[in-house]
């Protein structure tokens, strides 16, 4: 056999899913477009011989953590049981509409949610998350973040959700497979339908699939506008049969070369290009979204003075530099940053220039619930 | 022993009145003993059948008739705009009640010299063991096992092989045909056995009946072996499309989420867009859909067997 | 093209499984018309000689011949014999008619719906199962089934019809019906019957010519009376009908009387006359078996022995007890020096 220099080893490739085994494949990945979020892995980090000394006076029981896989420091999840005595159960989902149907459906026992920015008015509507006490947790500093990360987790002045870390929703090139150079959402589906037909891939995931086309049409990430979006149901419809695959999973693609190019997130991004030079990643010229994670603590959460003891430890900046270091996605707190080793901070594809990021957009509550985004999802994945 | 003692004190309270014969008494309390046993042997299963499967099933048959909440999920409503809207998932309906018969068909044709071989040529002290390898890939995830599948049927698996024989620019991943090919290798350990089971059973005898009546080998195939390993083929078939049926994560893996299939279509409306009505409605249909396919099904199975034989397996 | 009178013709036939020599050596000639049966205990290479007519095994070495054709090596269902399975073997998943009419469909050219249909009328009603061709074979008596197998068989007119033990799953009232309806059928059709049984009387009953075989070898071939009256040897003596046998000086030999052939008395003097031998006996045993009384004697020189009376001489002589001092005597004619293998 010949060397594919952009073909990983079967080794390589096994060990990968043994990582999406033990969940800790990046986030939305797989668990989402496979609705086995609903069904998961329960982490439980609940370990009999961890529990000390109660530094927080008062605290039992568990607590309840539920985010994404692959997207904290167990070594960070460990010290919070030493100094409290209180074992963390990590619940881990493939996507914020899953997690949002399943709080919808009834009673989880959840404590500490990790919404994502568009999510949380719809969870605020819903009566399902709590304003946030924030003289609980001292340590989060709300002068300390990047203002622009600041908007979606405040509420009419109310404080309901505060920033994790934030990411962008770009595309990624594989510069050894193809010398086309797609610089745009336009490039982009261009060059799907033209050059690199069979060897694209977008996201099984109607918020970034139908804003990043919206966008190559020079139409707002979030158009929910009929005319505007059957325009977009066109040009999907057209691009399907050049697509190599509608996937939120393009990692396996994108490394064994089928695919040379994807729609991608900055977590999966950075990971490509760690082991693959080759990997570009951009953001649309034309826009595209930007997002932003979020801590927020369930409405009556059984374990409500453990959920705000866990936000005072986990944003505590030299502990949440270790969660970065972790789990790699960028952060908007100033203080961490400052802690952060270099080639973290100087990585363009987690920390990209200031002029790219002014283009993008945040999701829009809108598109969550939209039932016309939905369908036209649906008729493009099906035709 | 201990349980004639109540029928013996109630056959002398009735005598004492002086009523009807003490025979008929006693076969009238034990029949009704009986009957209170077979009720209690039933409950676990009937409990089950209640709480696991009519309640659930009502509550979809309730939710299909409500309305969407603006953020998603249900309201109580009576409408059949759910049922008015199904064929905007014809599509996937149509893909499902293609492929899924088609996939069904393919691997019992995988299956029954597979079964046939295990059961008729294989000698009885290496048939358990192959059994057994049939059924292995049953021990490791079905994720894992799809991933390795997307490598061999991947641009530099199967297709790169095919090149190299001339024939190039053959595209098989993220197609209908890696999901049939899915289909075969994933469903074929439940295909097997229910074949190899009819086949075993088989008397031998009756095969060289055939012959010596002048059947050829191959009519002898055609007009024994085939119809009276039909029950097993039936039941296999029953199994394999009915969760192929409601598969939606080989569609996801090898049809690359191009090849949407009724499952897609329903974790997307429940997980997705939670609309749960119109979800639930596309379930209905769904079950509905499979209920009239495998009664109709399961009655040609019957008049082309021996009625006797295709109720036991 | 190699004529001969036989319709089956066996030439020096050996069959091995492994290290197992099933069928050794053996010559046989079946007739045309006749009805032969290969009698034996189990295990005698009988069913193995049946299933090599057939064809569902070859010889390991010799040659078959049907009809003066060399059918060695030829495939079951090229060869014009039929088959009567010992548990019947029809087919559960056809009807009745379907299971008679089956040989015909397999004919090429195949022939016309109402001439099968007309085949199957007659085969049922010559078996007396008139109407019951839509019927399925488990709906069936283990007779009527017997009858189907046999419907199914003879509607081809097969050189021989084949029957593997046919009668042993049935109980004994009907077996007897069958082995006589068995008989009929044989003359109303005209076919080759060749049965194989280890039971004996089944085999002496119905036979025109039985072969009896005694592990892998043939033993003896002739007719019922032939192998009663003269026997080849101790094991054919033993195996077909009742018999004593007396050990002679060198063990080589044995002498043979049948019990039938004793004649009993209250003493020696009345004895008839004639006889060569007249012995003096103690009466161990009688059971009754209806038409005759069986009855083991002992006497001083030979031991014991096993004597028949019939129904008739009870009405002249009278019944025995047992612990009678009576007499026992025969004619030299009932002697049969054998031997001892």
């Amino acid at each position: 056999m010949t060397k594919h220099p952009d073909h990983i080893s079967a080794e390589k490739f096994l060990a990968e899913l043994r990582r999406f085994q033990k969940g800790s494949v990046t986030r939305r990945h797989f668990l989402g477009v496979t609705g086995l979020g609903l069904a998961t892995a329960v982490l439980s980090t609940a370990m009999p011989g961890l529990r000390p000394r109660k530094a927080y006076a008062g605290l039992s029981g568990t607590l309840n953590v539920t985010t994404w896989p692959n997207y904290f420091s167990q070594e960070n999840y460990d010290d919070f049981t030493k100094k409290t005595g209180v074992p963390i159960n990590v619940n881990v989902f493939g996507s914020n509409e899953e997690m949002l149907a399943k709080l919808q459906a009834g009673s989880t026992g959840w404590d500490v949610l990790v919404p994502t920015n568009y999510t949380i008015s719809t969870y605020k509507g819903l009566d399902l998350i709590e304003p946030l006490d924030l003289k609980l947790f001292p340590s989060y500093d709300p002068a300390q973040q990047d203002p622009r990360f600041l908007g979606p987790g405040t509420i009419d002045g109310v404080t309901y959700a505060v920033p994790k870390d934030w990411g962008t929703t770009g595309f990624i090139v594989n510069t050894k497979s193809t010398t086309e150079n797609p610089v745009s959402w336009k490039d982009f589906f261009a060059a799907t339908q033209g050059p690199l037909s069979g060897k694209v891939t977008v996201h099984d995931y109607q918020l970034t699939t139908i804003g990043s086309a919206a966008k190559s049409l020079g139409y707002s990430f979030n158009t929910v506008d009929p005319k505007e979006l059957a325009e977009v149901e066109k040009l999907l419809i057209a691009t399907k049969p050049h697509l190599f695959g509608i996937t939120s999973d393009y990692q396996p693609a994108m490394r064994n070369g089928d695919a040379a190019m994807a729609m991608c997130w900055t977590n999966d991004a950075a990971q490509l290009h760690r082991d693959l030079p080759e990997m570009s990643y951009r953001l649309g010229k034309d826009g595209g979204e930007i997002w932003v994670d979020h801590y927020a603590v369930i409405k009556g959460a059984p374990n409500r003075d453990a959920a705000y003891a866990f936000l005072d430890f986990i944003l505590t900046p030299e502990i949440n530099a270790k969660e970065i270091e972790a789990h790699g996605t960028p952060t908007p707190d100033a203080r961490v940053i400052k802690l952060l080793p270099k080639d973290i901070l100087e990585n363009p594809i987690l920390y990209p220039a200031a002029d790219q990021l002014s283009v993008l957009e945040y999701g829009a509550a809108e598109t969550l619930t939209n039932p016309a985004r939905a369908e036209l999802m649906a008729r493009f994945k099906s035709a | 022993m201990a349980g004639l003692v109540p029928a013996i004190l109630f056959t002398r309270g009735k005598k004492m009145r002086g009523s009807r014969p003490r025979m008929m008494k006693l076969s009238m309390t034990s029949s009704l003993r009986s009957k209170l046993v077979t009720a209690l042997l039933l409950a676990p299963a009937g409990l089950f059948f209640v709480f696991l499967l009519l309640v659930p099933l009502a509550v979809v048959l309730l939710f299909s008739f409500g309305e969407r909440a603006p953020a998603g999920g249900y309201v109580p409503a009576f409408t059949l705009q759910n049922y008015m809207d199904l064929p905007a998932r014809g599509k996937a309906f149509f893909n499902t009640l293609t492929l899924a018969p088609l996939g069904t068909l393919l691997t019992a044709l995988f299956a029954f010299p597979m079964a046939y071989f295990l059961a008729v040529r294989t000698s009885p002290k290496w048939r358990i063991a192959l059994l057994i390898l049939v059924m292995a890939p049953f021990w490791t995830s079905q994720l894992l096992r799809y991933y390795a599948w997307m490598i061999i049927l991947g641009n530099k698996g199967l297709p790169s092989w095919l090149a190299m024989v001339g024939l190039t620019d053959v595209r098989i991943i993220n197609t209908p045909w890696a999901v049939l090919i899915g289909a075969v290798y994933g469903y074929l350990p439940l295909m097997v056995p229910p074949i190899y089971v009819s086949l075993e059973k088989l008397d031998k005898r009756l095969l060289e009946a055939s012959a010596d009546l002048g059947a050829t080998p191959t009519r002898t195939f055609l007009q024994v072996t085939l119809p009276l390993a039909l029950p097993g083929v039936a039941t296999g078939s029953m199994l394999v499309f009915i969760l192929l049926m409601g598969d939606y994560i080989l569609p996801q893996f090898l049809g690359g989420g191009k090849v949407f299939f009724i499952g897609n279509a329903l974790v997307d409306l429940f997980l997705q867009s939670r609309n749960w009505p119109f979800g639930a409605a596309v379930s209905v249909a769904l079950v509905a859909i499979m209920f009239v396919t495998i009664y109709f099904y399961m009655r040609f199975v019957l008049s082309k067997s021996d009625t006797r034989r295709a109720a036991l397996v | 093209m190699n004529h001969s009178p036989s319709v089956i013709e066996f030439r020096k036939v050996t069959k091995r499984f492994g290290d197992v020599v099933a069928v050794a050596d053996n010559d046989l000639a079946v007739k045309a018309g006749e009805f032969l049966s290969i009698l034996g205990p189990s295990g005698c290479g009988k069913t193995t000689s049946l299933r090599m007519m057939a064809g569902f095994e070859q010889p390991s070495s010799g040659e078959v011949f049907i009809r003066g054709e060399n059918v060695t090596g030829v495939p079951a269902y090229r060869r014009p014999v039929n088959m009567v399975f010992q548990h019947y073997a029809l087919f559960p998943h056809l009807s009745v008619a379907d299971n008679v009419s089956y040989g015909l469909r397999q004919r090429n050219p195949k022939p016309a719906r109402a001439e099968i249909d007309r085949a199957v009328d007659e085969a049922l009603a010559m078996v007396r199962l008139e109407g019951y061709g839509k019927r399925r074979s488990y709906e069936l008596s283990g007779g009527q089934q017997q009858r189907v197998a046999l419907a199914r068989a003879l509607i081809n007119r097969p050189a021989v019809l084949l029957l593997d033990e046919p009668l042993a799953a049935l109980d004994r009232k009907l077996r007897r019906d069958m082995q006589i309806e068995l008989q009929n059928l044989q003359r109303d059709v005209g076919i080759t019957f060749l049965l194989v049984t280890h039971d004996q009387e089944e085999a002496l009953s119905m036979s025109d010519r039985v072969c009896v075989m005694r592990e892998g070898r043939i033993v003896q071939t002739g007719s019922p009376r032939e192998l009663y009256d003269q026997p080849v040897n101790r094991y054919v003596a033993d195996f077909v009908g009742k018999t004593n046998f007396f050990s002679g000086p060198t063990g080589a030999e044995v002498l043979s009387i049948r019990p039938e052939q004793i004649e009993i008395a209250a003493n020696v003097n009345a004895l008839p006359e004639g006889l060569m031998a007249r012995l003096p006996v103690k009466v161990l045993n009688r059971i009754f078996l209806g038409e005759h009384t069986e009855y083991v004697v002992a006497s001083d020189k030979l031991g014991e022995f096993m004597v028949m009376a019939p129904r008739k001489s009870e009405r002249e002589a009278g019944v025995y007890d047992i612990g009678d001092m009576i007499a026992a005597g025969w004619r030299a004619e009932a002697e049969r020096i054998l031997p001892n293998t």
